[in-house]
């Protein structure tokens, strides 16, 4: 009995938790063989951990989704938060399921980042669903509706590529559009991805608006670091 | 456009982006609340590759990530309280209501959840790292900044207080296994 009061919850804890070395831990199970009572105070911690550990398997979604919805970085530069937030609750209607942020989220968006910054968006884009693709352009689009100094870039990579694609696009006219419509706006291509659809023999002839960058990564490595909102859509 | 300076930090980056469901399920395990995890996560995403040549050793890059993670949450909590200390954060009480909406899930499910949310969030911090992602002491210590010895007192007191508010679901999980 007093080798159960030798071990704390701690060296228990410890154990369960592959801490111990292998000498206390056979130590620790020959003394559980004599010990029921110890036996119990471990299996009841043991039952605690594996309750936790299996309390977040499947979580609620987060507010952005995969496919479909929309996703919002923060980042940095957070005077934008509260523009974003705007603009996600502005296109709740549109765009399926996107939860509202709370109103603590606001308030610390709002409480962090007191003074006014220009808007600098990155939106990146990096599927070839066609409502992902409107998606990319109504949220550059909305942007500059909201703000006449922001400034919106829209990236795309993997099979967003088609975007700005002339084989591909649907929407080369909208592009010119927008791009002739507001000077801020610039679209650009991942120079990997390119390369890639190349090597699989496919034709890439980008958009006339369309830049190219050595990686899609980097650049948003690039902008994050420069103070940009980043949004995955 | 400036590169990164290396192949190796371009496939970091790729790696710390792979993280974000990660990220995001420790985020809720702490705040439980989806949209408030998603903002906490996205904002260590970027904090991370905004740092991205700070970190050295690259089999550290969760614990290095759950770090900014963790001072995110500090932050966000700093602004609720701003007089925080740390040994008050410690103590806590966790700032959020429990996850009353998860009604739909399992019974157990919902009810471990709303005692991890009960915990205080130092302890809370302590228990999710260990248990969700299977951090060792040191990891988690390096993590919140926090003593060894501490990590091990905080552990201890979050799965005493854990065992008194689930005590039905630990005997009833121990009966399983006895099965």
């Amino acid at each position: 009995m007093n080798d159960t009061r030798d071990y704390s919850d701690e060296r228990l804890n410890a154990f369960i938790d592959n801490e111990l070395g292998t000498q206390e831990s056979d130590e620790l199970l020959a003394a559980i063989a004599e010990d029921a009572e110890l036996g119990q105070r471990l299996c009841a911690l043991r039952s605690t951990k594996e309750l936790v550990r299996h309390a977040y398997g499947h979580l609620p979604p987060a507010r952005r989704k995969r496919d479909g919805g929309l996703s919002f970085w923060s980042g940095a530069m957070a005077a934008s938060v509260a523009l974003v937030v705007g603009v996600l609750m502005g296109w709740q209607g549109h765009s399926m399921a996107v939860t509202a942020p709370s109103d603590s989220v606001l308030a610390w968006a709002g409480s962090l980042f007191s003074q006014p910054a220009p808007t600098r968006v990155l939106l990146h884009l990096d599927s070839s669903q066609p409502e992902r693709m409107e998606e990319a352009l109504d949220m550059a689009e909305a942007y500059l509706a909201k703000a006449s100094n922001a400034r919106v870039e829209i990236v795309v990579n993997n099979s967003g590529l088609d975007l700005l694609r002339e084989e591909s696009t649907p929407h080369a006219a909208r592009i010119a559009a927008l791009a002739s419509r507001h000077e801020m706006l610039a679209f650009v291509a991942c120079g990997n991805a390119i390369a890639r659809y190349r090597n699989a023999g496919l034709d890439v002839t980008l958009v006339p608006e369309a830049m190219v960058a050595g990686t899609a990564v980097e650049h948003v490595v690039d902008r994050v670091r420069q103070g940009w909102t980043y949004l995955k859509i | 456009m400036r590169l990164l300076q290396s192949r190796a930090q371009r496939a970091l980056a790729g790696k710390i982006e792979a993280s974000r469901g990660r990220l995001y399920r420790m985020a809720f395990a702490w705040c439980h609340d989806a949209v408030l995890a998603d903002d906490l996560a996205q904002e260590a995403l970027a904090h991370g590759l905004a740092r991205i040549e700070q970190l050295r050793e690259e089999e550290r890059l969760m614990s290095w990530l759950f770090a900014i993670l963790n001072r995110c949450w500090i932050d966000y909590l700093r602004v609720k309280r701003d007089d925080l200390d740390d040994e008050m954060l410690a103590e806590l009480p966790s700032p959020l209501p429990g996850p009353d909406s998860h009604a739909e899930l399992q019974e157990t499910v919902s009810r471990v959840r709303a005692a991890v949310a009960a915990l205080p969030v130092g302890q809370c911090q302590v228990v999710t790292l260990v248990d969700l992602e299977g951090c060792t002491y040191a990891e988690v210590a390096q993590a919140l900044a926090i003593p060894i010895g501490t990590v091990m007192s905080r552990l201890c007191r979050a799965r005493a207080a854990l065992r008194a508010l689930l005590e039905p679901a630990t005997a009833q999980a121990r009966l399983r296994s006895v099965k």
